[in-house]
């Protein structure tokens, strides 16, 4: 994931009591002063460069078509090729902010938007007035604009809505609702662009829009500002900005990633405008096309050179006169606008055609030379180069060759039909060109040692492995491209396993989860103990296995916040009390989860610059554990396998160390504890391949992943077709290889919506299946429709009120594993719960039931599942109809009808 | 940081320079196993624009006329089974149905894993619905003469599929122009009982009338051919080296007759009759007319099950006392399998008359219909054409057509065996197998394998080899399919071992005793594939 900073500008503009509009465009000029509007960057990514110019998207993303190189007529042509070049340019927009009041004055409304074509979303939190750290909690439910998803506990998404000015200018924006109620001392924000997954931050850091209670307490409010370093009130906005400007522009650090922080006041009552340049990367494709022609007269060879790049183009350039690809200087004379550097090569600049984009050059070179060499400059920090090499232009008149190895040489060059081909040919070189030099290299060290036995052993072993590296690279490529998750591929291989087969996916297909904690459990002092006196009733009830609490020494209370991952002592209980209560589950004959967070962990120390990423006790890892990618923390690892967690060390799972350790924890987890499975909190944040090694060697009973992101929305409201969002956590699943299930987080969004809004008919997706996992995957789908998170006193997503049951006759109801949430099992609705857990279990439905739709109309859900258990849920009419089988009512209650098979 | 680019790839040049004198050196020794490490090294080094382009192609000069022998040897020696030439499909969808190469970069990338691994070559499938999509006689080979060259530069065979069939799996269709005219005359499909059509692929009742514009689906189908033959000219017999012709649905010589199986339902059913065309049951009046029993031509069996029943179901297939040993049977069964040999016929002398000048040779597919062959009826087998029971040798006369035509025959589900099937499938397809393998001994025919499916049966590796090193030898096979699954660590390495396992299979390499063996021999083997590439 790229971080993208904002770039500082001295000359953007403050406006106040004004709403965006056209201004902005009017605004641009200024920027140009601070720097060039277009900024080439090479891209690291060698094997794009030989694509040939046009890239067609065709079913699949990486698809490569060839693209028809146009024939040359000339016969004295002997070499024309279009090398594509592959650069990103840099287009710049406005950031705006905005906080102004609406129809009342009460009310404060902060406008976030912008004017760059993008899949914009805001990702924010708020700190409270009496918050220390620096860390952000969630807003209060009613700021938060329609189609927000939580984030952990500590943030918001919300996308950006597409909008334009009344000048007819696109841009996005997103209103938030600010009440001046003075708990929130500001909103923190960062702007991230899910289409290239880019952050925009400031200056590595948060957005932050202070806020305070102008009316009640403004004393109060101003000092507490002083304290976060604000601007004092009597500047005024205007004078703020200016002074913050200044104050940023010192960007001498010279990364890439300078920007301005922006603070802004808010008690002020005409509220502010104000604006931020964004530069956004664009991928673009131009070309450059050299065509070699013999002059018969003179018998030398005329190069012509010609690029679609737009601006002033300089081409180094130089010969050579063998296959080391000595770059030399030719004889003169050269071409106009030519100079010499360090005689080594020549630049020259080349001639902007008349009429149109792009440039040309020509240049002659005498018989006898080999090639010729050459990049092309944009400026002084941007070269383009062919596969990360020169570009080099072979020359046929070369007589020092044998003729065949001539013939070789320009045989694409005589069939220009083939360029493309060619072309392609070499991305596909270029592509492992890496690994191959690796090998190279290895074969060079071996060459040298004194055994040739070993010397063919080892090369036999580098084989192998770029072999295996070629195949991961083959599998990821295939796999994206594979449209979407082959429903009838899985279904095979489910028939093929048993179902009675354990496996740590699935259990033994016959699972009912119990989630054996809230968020307020850690309160009680001794929760463990508590639960263990529920241990019987919850087996009574029908629950084969109980989900507890995370275990370790955490920073956070729940215990989300690990810090001595072999420090079981925790605010549930000790380490003796936790054996307890599992060895009463396991009495009971129910299975024990761990809540197991493998994705950060709080350091115990600073490093020299001060940043907390020594980890203590008795994983005792240094910074080389923690991922690259995120700024706060300054890891030395790589980067981040998947998504990061910003409010602790995300560690890398890439390192063998890590992994090793982590292994051996979980082993000692399930033999010291006794636990017999997982529950693997934020998996989104690594590689799913990871868990797989933690599963196979860990060898839990079952295993499920907490994979939550966001589901589609447009205009507020949720897209019928979530196949995207459940896709990837089938992803997810199958990067696990099976070996763990996922919580069903699109079910629950679909029902969400479907109760709701009364909108039933989305619980069948466009091929009549469920819509969510269970309808893709069931036997890896853990349903559930609330836990510690989503609902209890955090409530970040809360299962619509009153409806928590037709949830339940769902969920309990369907394949897949549910998942019951504490504190609905011992709320009012215990005995109904009892009553469909008790159904599910004698009618035998497991994880891989077969399901039919019955009706999914506008007020009522039915359905049949293994023949034998038929329901409804909706205030709609549905009844079975009696065939084969005789349905009777087996259970209802408002809203939801179960009958059974007799 | 873009400096910071420029000054890596910098010192990568140097690195390559270097390795390659390493290289040079260490060939001057001879020694076979560093040998190939070059020729592989060079193989990811052909980028034109760079000079090891050109050491690269003279060494490739040096050993041409090693290669050659060797190919002709091996040639020869293909019955006395030195080691079976393995392909691996190309996904079905290698070439879109716009002619251009799907997932080019990911098929790249495994064609050189595949080179590195030891592998012959790959199937190429290629669709009459995408070349002659248009219009009858307007070809575009451009998607796949991109892949043959791709396969070319690699170094790897290539085995062409001709598919004169549709796909439902890939969506990929007849051509359109084919499609069009099947709406307005339905009988050029086959047709069940029901009166359903089934619409992948031609029925065989109409190879020999004008249907299709004025043409017969024969003359369009060997104009497909010349065509083919000569924009792949460059190709055939280097590169090309062998070609299976299209004999009907999926490729294989069969009728439709398992295409409405429930998926649900585990235990494939006996499949039906595809008698019902118009043209078919002309032909079958006709021929029942001509034996004197005209009351016999009026349809197909009546008795007979629909298509996932079991054998019991209905009276034609039954065990005891099924009417399948009455006369009436013995008539219409010879002439439904007499339809389908003289289809195949048809189509395979068009076929080898066509590839007869070029080096390919020429294969047709035999599918093997092994549920309910422990039956005495072997229904699956009857409703697909092929009149094989407990008391009549079915496959005497497939293998001879074959022989006729001097064709090869690929054989799929050689990854099946009984112990995977459903039970009560009364499946046997390794009976089946060795069934049909002793009949193309007899005539001679060379049996070449195939895996039945791309996800891999379970065991479905271990059964491939003992199909591919028993007594009698298989020259080909065909393993299906490249794609995600193939490459994905659950699959990529068990079949790596496979590869390697095939290739030297009397060693195992733990039980070695001196490394040394070990690491020459599986050296034999991938210098021959380095020299080939080179030549390539």
């Amino acid at each position: 994931m790229s971080t993208v900073s904002i770039e500082p500008l001295v000359g953007h503009c403050r406006r106040e009591s004004r709403r965006y509009g056209a201004k902005s465009k009017a605004f641009k000029p200024s920027s140009l002063n601070c720097y060039t509007n277009h900024k080439l960057v090479f891209q690291a990514r060698s094997f794009c460069n030989f694509r040939p110019p046009k890239v067609h998207a065709l079913r699949a993303s990486s698809t490569t078509t060839t693209a028809p190189v146009e024939t040359v007529e000339s016969a004295d042509v002997f070499f024309k090729e279009t090398f594509p070049l592959k650069r990103t340019e840099t287009v710049e927009g406005t950031i705006f902010i905005r906080l102004d009041h609406g129809q009342n004055n009460r009310n404060w409304e902060l406008t976030v938007g912008c004017d760059l074509p993008g899949k914009w979303i805001l990702h924010w939190g708020v700190s409270y007035v009496d918050d220390v750290g620096s860390e952000w909690d969630q807003p209060p439910t009613e700021m938060r604009p329609p189609g927000s998803i939580p984030i952990k506990d500590y943030a918001i998404e919300t996308p950006l809505k597409k909008s334009s000015s009344p000048e007819g200018d696109t841009f996005y924006e997103v209103k938030i609702d600010c009440k001046p109620n003075g708990a929130i001392a500001a909103i923190n924000f960062v702007l991230k662009d899910e289409e290239t997954g880019a952050w925009y931050q400031h200056r590595g850091r948060d957005f932050k829009v202070p806020l305070g209670d102008y009316l009640q307490d403004d004393s109060n409010i101003v000092g507490a500002k002083r304290s976060f370093d604000k601007w004092q009130g009597a500047l005024g906005p205007l004078s703020n900005l200016l002074l913050k400007a200044e104050a940023s522009n010192s960007k001498a650090s010279g990364s890439s990633t300078e920007s301005r922080d922006l603070k802004q006041e808010s008690w002020s009552l005409e509220g502010f405008n104000e604006e931020l340049p964004i530069a956004k990367q664009f991928a673009l494709d131009n070309s450059v096309t050299v065509c070699v022609r013999k002059c018969p007269e003179t018998a030398k060879n005329h190069l012509y050179v010609e690029t679609d790049l737009p601006g002033d183009v300089v081409i180094h350039w130089g010969v050579c006169r063998d296959d080391t690809k000595k770059w030399e200087i030719p004889a003169a004379p050269h071409p106009p606008n030519t100079i010499a550097f360090k005689d080594k090569a020549l630049r020259t600049r080349l001639q902007s055609k008349e009429g149109g984009d792009g440039c040309f050059g020509l240049f002659t070179v005498e018989e006898g030379l080999e090639g010729f060499l050459f990049v092309l400059k944009l400026n002084e920090n941007t070269w383009l180069k062919c596969m990360g090499n020169d570009f080099y232009i072979p020359l046929s008149s070369s007589s020092s060759l044998p003729a065949k190895s001539r013939q070789g040489l320009s045989e694409s060059a005589q069939i220009p039909e083939n360029n493309a081909e060619a072309n392609q040919k070499g991305s596909i070189s270029a592509y492992t060109s890496g690994i191959i030099n690796e090998i190279r290299n290895l074969v060079r060290d071996i060459s040298s040692e004194k055994s040739q036995m070993t010397k063919t052993k080892e090369a036999q072993e580098s084989i192998l492995q770029e072999i295996e590296t070629l195949a991961a690279e083959a599998y990821s490529i295939f796999r994206s491209s594979t449209p979407t998750f082959s429903e009838e591929a899985v279904v095979e291989t489910e028939e093929l396993k048993p179902a009675v087969k354990i496996c740590s996916g699935t259990g033994t297909g016959f699972e009912i989860l119990c989630q054996g904690f809230n968020w307020e459990s850690h309160k009680s002092g001794g929760w463990y103990m508590e639960l263990k006196e529920r241990a019987s009733e919850l087996s009574s009830l029908g629950f084969t296995v109980i989900w507890l609490p995370p275990p370790t020494e955490s920073v956070s209370p729940e215990g989300y916040m690990p810090k001595d991952l072999y420090n079981l002592n925790s605010r549930y209980g000790n380490i003796d009390e936790l054996k307890e209560v599992v060895k009463k589950f396991h009495e009971a004959g129910m299975k024990v989860l761990g809540d197991v967070v493998l994705n950060h962990r709080c350091a115990q120390y600073q490093n020299q610059n001060g940043v907390w990423n020594i980890f203590g006790g008795r994983l005792n890892w240094d910074d080389r554990a923690v991922v690259a990618d995120d700024p706060h923390f300054q890891g030395r690892g790589n980067k981040s396998s998947g998504d990061n967690f910003h409010a602790a060390p995300n560690i890398d799972h890439s390192q063998n160390f890590v992994r090793k350790d982590i292994r051996e924890w979980l082993c000692w987890l399930r033999e010291e504890i006794g636990y017999d499975g997982w529950r693997l909190d934020f998996v989104r944040g690594f590689w799913g391949g990871y868990v797989k090694d933690y599963l196979e060697a860990s060898e839990p009973f079952f295993a499920v992943g907490e994979y939550w992101d966001s589901l589609s929305y447009t205009y507020g409201e949720m897209d019928h077709n979530q196949d995207a969002h459940r896709q990837r956590i089938i992803d997810w699943i199958n990067a696990t290889n099976g070996t763990a299930g996922a919580f069903d987080v699109t079910t629950k969004g679909i029902l969400h919506s479907a109760l709701e809004r009364c909108e039933y008919w989305r619980l069948s997706d466009q091929k009549g299946k469920p819509p969510g996992v269970l309808g893709w995957w069931p036997s890896r789908a853990v349903t559930f429709i609330e836990n510690h998170d989503t609902g209890s006193t955090q409530g970040h997503w809360r299962f619509p009120s009153g409806k928590e049951m037709q949830g339940y006759a769902y969920i309990l109801t369907h394949p897949g594993t549910p998942s019951m949430f504490y504190d609905h099992i011992f709320s009012q609705n215990r005995s109904e719960i009892a009553a469909l857990i008790s159904l599910r279990n004698r009618n035998k439905i497991h994880c891989r039931s077969k399901i039919k739709i019955a009706k999914a109309e506008r007020d009522v859900y039915a359905a049949i599942i293994g023949e034998k258990v038929a329901m409804k849920i909706g205030p709609g009419h549905y009844e079975p109809q009696s065939g084969a089988q005789r349905w009777s009512l087996a259970t209802e209650g408002k809203d939801y009808k179960v009958w059974e098979a007799s | 940081m873009e400096i910071s680019v420029i000054g890596t790839s910098q010192v990568k040049i140097g690195k390559t320079d270097l390795a390659y004198r390493e290289l040079g050196f260490s060939d001057l020794r001879g020694v076979g196993k560093v040998f190939s490490a070059n020729s592989r090294v060079c193989f990811g080094q052909s980028t034109r624009w760079r000079k090891a382009r050109v050491r690269f192609a003279l060494k490739a000069v040096q050993s041409e006329p090693l290669r050659s022998e060797k190919v002709s040897v091996s040639a020869r020696r293909s019955k006395s089974h030195d080691r079976v030439r393995l392909f691996v499909g190309l996904p079905l969808d290698a070439v879109s149905d716009c002619n251009a190469v799907n997932h080019a970069k990911a098929i790249a990338v495994g064609l050189k894993a595949l080179k590195l691994l030891g592998v012959e070559g790959v199937e190429l499938p290629v669709w009459w619905g995408i070349v002659e999509k248009e219009a009858m006689g307007k070809y575009n080979w451009s998607g796949y003469l991109a892949l043959a060259e791709m396969v070319q530069k690699v170094g790897l065979k290539l085995h062409v599929s001709l598919c004169f069939h549709a796909s439902k799996q890939t969506k990929i269709s007849l051509p359109d122009w084919v499609s069009r005219i099947g709406e307005s005359q339905p009988g050029i499909f086959f047709t069940d009982r029901a009166g359903q059509h089934y619409k992948e692929c031609l029925s065989l009742a109409v190879d020999d009338l004008p249907v299709l514009d004025g043409k017969t689906p024969i003359q369009v189908y060997h104009e497909f051919c010349e065509n083919f033959k000569s924009s792949f000219s460059p190709f055939m017999g280097s590169t090309i080296t062998g070609i299976s012709m299209g004999l009907g649905p999926g490729g294989e010589l069969r009728y439709p007759s398992h295409h409405r199986q429930a998926k649900s339902n585990k235990i494939p059913g006996v499949g039906e009759f595809q008698c019902y065309d118009k043209n078919m049951l002309s032909i079958l009046k006709q021929h029942a007319e001509a034996t004197g029993n005209p009351l016999w031509g009026l349809g197909g069996p009546h008795d007979a099950p629909t298509y996932d029943q079991s054998p019991n179901t209905n009276n034609f297939f039954r065990d005891d006392g099924g009417s399948w040993e009455s006369p009436y049977a013995d008539f219409f069964l010879s002439w439904y399998s007499n339809q389908l040999i003289s289809h195949g016929n048809r189509l395979l002398s068009l076929a080898s008359s066509s590839f007869s000048e070029t080096a390919a040779t020429v294969y047709g597919k035999v599918p093997l219909m092994h549920s309910w062959y422990k039956t005495r009826s072997h229904p699956s087998e009857l409703t697909a054409g092929y009149y094989n029971t407990i008391s009549r040798d079915g496959y005497e006369a497939v293998a001879e057509m074959f022989a006729r035509n001097s064709c090869k025959m690929i054989l799929p589900g050689m990854d099946l065996s009984a112990e995977h099937q459903p039970h009560e499938s009364l499946s046997s397809p390794e009976l089946l197998l060795a069934d049909i393998r002793t009949s193309c001994r007899k005539h001679g025919v060379e049996v070449s394998g195939q895996n039945s499916s791309a996800s891999g049966a379970a065991g479905g590796l271990e059964q491939i080899k003992k199909n591919l090193l028993g007594e009698t030898a298989v020259d080909l096979f065909i393993y299906q399919r490249m794609g995600a699954y193939f490459f994905s660590p659950e699959h990529f390495p068990s079949f790596t071992a496979f590869v390697r396992n095939l290739n030297q299979p009397e060693l195992q390499s733990d039980d070695l005793p001196e490394e040394e063996k070990e690491a020459a021999d599986s050296l034999r083997v991938s210098s021959e594939s380095g020299v080939h590439m080179q030549a390539a």
